[in-house]
Formats: structure tokens, C-alpha cells, sequence
């Protein structure tokens, strides 16, 4: 069972009385111990997803559709046997679904605090600049423990938070050091230890190696791996950088304009991309394996979220459009059924799935998308 | 735990005394440069030119100048300060009444200025661009735009003439059977000040409030107020403990600043108030030519902001870990 399915989600941020649709009935879900990446270039969304999951959006921000399907209760609704109370799934005045799961896009700021951290721990962006200067950096992991288990000891706190750093290959005695005695990769790696302070089930970890050398983001993409494997934490990596995502996921999600256009297993959706703009994507990114004397990118920028356009997101970029294309954003087909040149929407959340009316004509597209004139093309006809 | 190493401590010590030192040949050079003598104000016209002479002998005025000054220095930093010509018994006497006086009005100004400014400041931050930190902040501003005596004024009017609640005038008023109790002098005491205090702390707090605000909006930006609000921790403990205890280093920037406005605005406010304190005596020291008593004078004030500037910057090692205690 999924440990966290998200339906049909959508956020919107409030701008001089417009809305902008940052992320527009995304689906996707996210089993226990999996680590899931939703790639895609700058303002597509992602990290807005990634927030909107604990409520940390910016104030004019908000979820205007959807559920987000935790599996797992608030504590003050959960029996010893910390499963949910019989009487609260069957009140309708609390979002507890028969099957035990939690929607959190309804729970009120003070029970969403209950679920940061505890449940779903969420790593900023510049996680460098996460650490509070002016504490101690044991003592925030500290604050974080004891903020979720009131019954600690600041002693037994403190005991476990060393612990952590240690595990994170931090010297403990660092502890009682502040965040500029750090360096870049130790900020970061604290960072991480203290996200796991709680024992929590799922990790958002946002751009994790951004502005770190390559040596250093191996360093704590390993440590990622590590933690999973000990911890048995869903992680969910947001990041921009396709060779991270390589890395380390199980599952991607590549975005663009707020909609996830192809999603499935790593290894599918990176040998065998059945979208136009993962197509795109790679063609932008360097690879060691192959040999590709120039890096060919997509022309022209991301579409404004204010009122899109009814159709595809991805049709002013797109060298494959057609007509159909302009009509409504295209839902998720199966990649596997359009292989065989049949055009079938998927419903299996977790199998390859591509939004692309043309995905029933796979083989021209993979062929002319490796071609530097056909996305050239693009900019002639615009 | 102490942050700071003794060798940093005696640094800041030794630059504040050094300050000092070019305060008081400022002093001398300011003095010595305005029209009269110290003598001035004794000088009648039935004098003989032998009786002026002597004075001037007396008071060291014959000396040449380089022996005046080092005569003025080392007088000074024995506490030797001389005779006030107008009143006639030792400046230093005048000095240690009046300044204790000074003490409890500036002290409680400050005091009040730099709990109010922060807090108002941090509210407004935390709610920035909300319809209330737009209201507050545009009054506060009104309110700081007026000259502190003019505000002096508008109080004394309304808590004094009008509603008759407090006092105006002076530190405390002896009534003929007064009884002198813990009690009663405190509030006798308080109805005085309460009028001078609101209006220096008046001033001053807006100003420590315009640092602490854009301050705390900046902070709320932070990578590390998001991760607090990250780890589930109240809206309360995040603004105060981890927005607000950054927000205030720079507060403590303005406060070096803002320290020499405060005694700047006592000077005035004593002065509207009659508050007896050195501030009073300045402006009348000034009025009656009493060259020994006003010399004195700005060098106590001197003191006091060299002296509350050294507090500061030790406040500010303490406020900011990532200064390095007894280097720089």
C-alpha cells in the first residue's frame, strides 16, 4: 500500500487579484522506503509541490484542488496501537479515510504543524543557509526532537542528536559548534541528520545538492542512500539536474508548466522517454556514456502560469505539435500499450505514462528529437 | 561561558579611553575658542585692572597655552574639576547631584525605548504589509516626525492642564507635610517622570523600531526561519526565537547611534521639564558664562556615551556568534 497518494492536486498562488496555477492536477504517489524524483527546469513547480505537501507554501499561496492521502494519523487520533481511532474514521469532521490514511490538504495550520518534521520532513532549498547562525547547531536538532517528543530529556536529546551527526559523519563534539564553523557539505550533511531527528516516514529533500561540488554531492547522495536503507524513509527529491536523479531515484516525475508530463520508473523513463520534452530535457544535459558532441536546448522559456492556455503546456516548444495539441493539455497514456502503437490512457500511477497526444507515434519522435534542426525548426515558425 | 577574551575587553577599553582623550582637547580647543574667559562672569566694571589680573592668575589664564592644556588633562582625569565661578563650591560637587539624576531619566528612557522599539518592530516585520503594520507604522512615523519638544509640550497639555494626571515640572514635589516613605516617593517621583520619560523614549523608540522592522522582514526571507517553520515549531517560537533573536544585531548597530540622540534629546527634554539634571545645567551653564561648570558637563556626557558604547559593543558579541571574540 502506498505510503503517500496524491490526487488530482492543485496550487495556486495569488498575484495582484490573478491566479497563477503553479501546479495543476498533478497525480502521483509515493510507497514506503522509495525514493521519488520530480525533475524539471526552474519555475515548473515542482518545489511548489514539494511544500504544498506540509502547507509550507509562500502566504499567497494555496491548494485550490485535490487530496493528498497520508498513511498515517495525527497522534491525538491514533489508538496505543498508533493506529487511527475507529471513531475518528468514521466522523465525518475528521479527513481519517477508512483505510487509515490522513488527507493532509485538510488538516488546519495547527495539526499540519504535527505532521512537519514528525511525519514528513521537508529540506529547503539552500540548505546551507537552513541553520539558524546564532544557535548552536546541536541544539537545533535539539529543538526539533523535543518539539515532537515532549517527554525527552534535553540530556537524552542532546545524546541522540550527537548520535546523528556522527551517523552523518559529523564528529559529534561539533555539536557545540555554530553553523560558520561549518563548511559547505557538513551544513548540508547536519542538515540532513537533523531532518532525521523524528524518525520520519517521508524526507523532501529540495535541489540536496545544488551548489555543492561534484565530490561533496556524491558524498551525500550516498548518505541519502544510506539513511534510506537504515531509516526505511520515502525520500522525494526535487531537483533540476537530471545526473542526481539517475542517481538515486526509483520512481521520476519530469514536469513542466505545473503538469507532470511523463512519469514511471527510472530506467524507463530515461532509456525509453516517450515525451517530447524529456526528449528535450536530455538532449540539454550532458552524458558521459554517449558520445554527443553538442548539447542541443530547448528554444524558447517556460510558459506563464497566469491563465494558461487550454492546450498542451508544452505546444509553443514543442517541434511535434499538432492541431490536437492546442485543444486541452493531454491526460497520461500508457507507454507500453503506445510501444504497440495504440493510444490508451494509463491508470496505474506507479507504471511508464507519458502526456503526449502523439505517443502512439513514438519512434519518429525519439529518431528526429536527437537532431539539433528539429528543435531549431521551432524558432522559425514562431 | 564567557565569549569574550580579556585581551578583546582591554582593546575596546583602551580605544574608548583614547577617545576620550581627543573629546577633551576638542573641549578645550571649543571652550578656550568662544568669546570671554572663564572669568567673564565675575568681572564687574568697578573692578581695578590689578584685581582682574590676579583673577586671572588665580584661574591659571596667564600660563601659556600648551601648560593650560596639559594643566586641563591632567586636572580632569584626577576628577580635579575646578571651581564653578557662579555658584561658587566645586563643579565636582554640582556634578555628582546632578548626575544621578540624569541617570534615572536617560536610563529609563533607554530602557523603554529599546524594549519597545524591538517588540513594536517585530510585530510589524513578522506582519509585514498586513492593514495593521501599515496603520501603526505610518502613525508611529507621524509621531516621530515631530521635534520632541514640540511633543513635550502637547503631553504637558493634555496629562497636565487638561486631565491633571501628572506633574510637569521638576523631579518631585515637596509638599509642606510630606511624608517621606518608600511608597510616596515613588509615586511622587513617578508623577514626575512619567511626563519627561514618555517624551524622550517617545522619540527614540520609533527610531530602534525603524531597524528592527525591515530588519525582521528581511530575516523572515531566511533559509532558517523556513526550516523552523519547517520543523513544526509554533508561529510564536518561530517569530521570536529564530526571527527576532536575528533580527536584532542590527538593532544593536543602531543603538551605538541612537544613544548619543537619546542624550542629545534629554538635554532639550530636561530642559522643558525643568528635570534637574545635567542637561538643565548645560543650557543654564551655557546662559550665565559658567565656562567651568559647562566643560564639565560635556565631559560627563562624554563619558556616558563613550561608557554606554563600550556596553553596546559588548552586547553585540554577544548577539552575533560568527564575531570572533579577541581577534579584529
Amino acid at each position: 500500500m502506498s505510503l503517500l497518494e496524491v490526487n488530482d492536486l492543485s496550487i495556486q498562488y495569488e498575484v495582484d487579484d490573478d491566479e497563477v496555477h503553479a501546479v495543476d492536477g498533478v497525480d502521483f504517489s509515493i510507497d514506503r522506503g522509495e525514493t521519488y524524483g520530480f525533475v524539471g527546469e526552474s519555475g515548473c513547480g515542482k518545489t511548489t509541490l514539494g511544500k504544498s505537501l506540509v502547507h509550507l507554501l509562500d502566504s499567497n499561496g494555496f491548494i485550490a484542488d485535490g487530496e493528498i492521502w497520508f498513511d498515517g494519523t495525527l497522534p491525538q487520533w491514533e489508538n496505543d496501537r498508533g493506529e487511527p481511532r475507529r471513531d475518528v474514521i468514521e466522523n465525518d469532521q475528521y479527513p481519517v479515510r477508512e483505510d487509515g490514511k490522513t488527507d493532509l490538504a485538510q488538516l488546519d495550520n495547527e495539526q499540519i504543524r504535527d505532521v512537519r518534521w514528525r511525519n514528513i520532513a521537508l529540506i529547503p532549498q539552500s540548505a546551507m543557509n537552513a541553520l539558524n547562525p546564532v544557535y548552536k547547531v546541536g541544539d537545533q536538532i535539539v529543538e526539533a526532537i523535543r518539539r515532537h517528543e515532549p517527554n525527552t530529556s534535553v540530556e537524552e536529546a542532546d545524546t541522540r542528536a550527537r548520535d546523528l551527526l556522527e551517523r552523518v559523519g559529523i564528529d559529534p563534539d561539533r555539536a557545540d559548534d555554530y553553523a560558520h564553523q561549518f563548511s559547505g557539505g557538513m551544513k548540508q550533511r547536519a542538515v540532513i541528520a537533523m531532518a532525521m531527528a523524528c524518525n520520519p516516514d517521508i524526507l523532501i529533500a529540495d535541489e540536496p545538492t545544488t551548489a555543492l561540488d561534484v565530490i561533496i554531492q556524491d558524498r551525500i547522495l550516498d548518505e541519502l542512500d544510506e539513511l534510506q536503507e537504515e531509516f526505511n524513509v520515502s525520500i522525494l527529491v526535487i531537483s533540476h539536474d537530471i545526473s542526481v536523479m539517475a542517481e538515486i531515484c526509483d520512481q521520476l516525475a519530469v514536469m513542466y508548466g505545473g503538469k507532470i508530463m511523463e512519469s514511471g520508473p527510472k530506467a524507463e523513463v530515461f532509456q525509453e522517454s516517450a515525451n517530447p520534452y524529456t526528449l528535450g530535457l536530455k538532449n540539454s544535459f550532458p552524458t558521459v556514456k554517449q558520445e554527443q558532441s553538442e548539447l542541443v536546448s530547448i528554444p524558447g522559456s517556460p510558459p506563464t502560469l497566469l491563465d494558461p492556455d487550454p492546450g498542451c503546456r508544452f505546444v509553443d516548444r514543442c517541434p511535434f505539435a499538432v492541431d490536437e495539441c492546442e485543444s486541452s493539455h493531454p491526460p497520461m497514456y500508457d507507454v507500453a500499450d503506445a510501444e504497440g502503437g495504440r493510444r490508451v490512457e494509463g491508470d496505474d500511477e506507479k507504471s511508464h505514462r507519458s502526456a503526449c497526444y502523439r505517443v502512439d507515434d513514438l519512434e519518429t519522435m525519439r529518431t528526429e528529437a536527437s537532431k539539433e534542426e528539429t528543435w531549431q525548426a521551432i524558432t522559425q515558425n514562431h | 561561558m564567557t565569549r569574550i577574551s580579556a585581551r578583546y575587553l582591554g582593546k575596546r577599553i583602551v580605544v574608548s579611553y583614547i577617545t576620550l582623550l581627543v573629546i577633551m582637547t576638542l573641549l578645550f580647543a571649543l571652550l578656550r575658542s568662544m568669546p570671554g574667559t572663564f572669568i567673564s562672569s565675575m568681572i564687574t566694571p568697578e573692578m581695578q585692572p590689578e584685581q582682574i589680573q590676579r583673577m586671572r592668575e588665580v584661574w591659571g589664564l596667564n600660563e601659556p597655552l600648551w601648560k593650560q592644556y596639559v594643566n586641563f588633562m591632567v586636572n580632569y582625569q584626577t576628577g580635579e574639576f575646578g571651581m564653578s565661578p557662579t555658584n561658587r563650591v566645586p563643579v565636582w560637587d554640582i556634578m555628582i547631584r546632578r548626575l544621578p539624576r540624569t541617570l534615572i531619566l536617560f536610563g529609563a528612557a533607554f530602557i523603554v525605548a529599546y524594549i519597545v522599539g524591538p517588540l513594536v518592530g517585530m510585530y510589524l516585520g513578522w506582519l509585514r504589509g498586513s492593514r495593521k503594520d501599515k496603520s501603526i507604522f505610518a502613525s508611529s512615523l507621524v509621531m516621530y516626525s515631530m521635534p520632541a519638544f514640540w511633543l513635550a509640550w502637547l503631553f504637558i497639555w493634555l496629562f497636565n492642564y487638561e486631565l491633571g494626571w501628572l506633574e510637569s515640572t521638576y523631579m518631585y514635589h515637596q509638599f509642606p507635610q510630606f511624608e517621606w516613605t518608600v511608597v510616596s516617593t515613588i509615586t511622587n517621583v513617578l508623577h514626575h517622570i512619567t511626563l519627561p520619560l514618555i517624551s524622550l523614549a517617545f522619540v527614540n523608540w520609533v527610531g530602534v523600531m525603524l531597524v528592527m522592522r525591515p530588519s525582521m522582514n528581511n530575516v523572515t526571507e531566511e533559509d532558517y526561519v523556513f526550516l523552523a517553520q519547517a520543523k513544526g515549531l509554533s508561529e510564536r517560537t518561530v517569530m521570536i526565537k529564530h526571527a527576532a533573536r536575528n533580527a536584532l544585531i542590527p538593532v544593536a548597530t543602531q543603538a551605538i547611534v541612537g544613544l548619543a540622540f537619546l542624550i542629545d534629546g534629554s538635554i532639550i527634554i530636561e530642559q522643558v521639564f525643568s528635570w534637574p539634571g545635567i542637561g538643565q545645567l548645560i543650557v543654564n551653564a551655557v546662559i550665565s558664562k559658567d565656562y567651568p561648570v559647562a566643560q564639565a558637563s560635556f565631559f560627563i556626557l562624554a563619558v556616558l556615551v563613550v561608557v554606554m558604547r563600550l556596553l553596546t559593543d559588548v552586547v553585540y558579541t554577544y548577539l552575533d556568534p560568527r564575531i570572533k571574540f579577541g581577534e579584529g
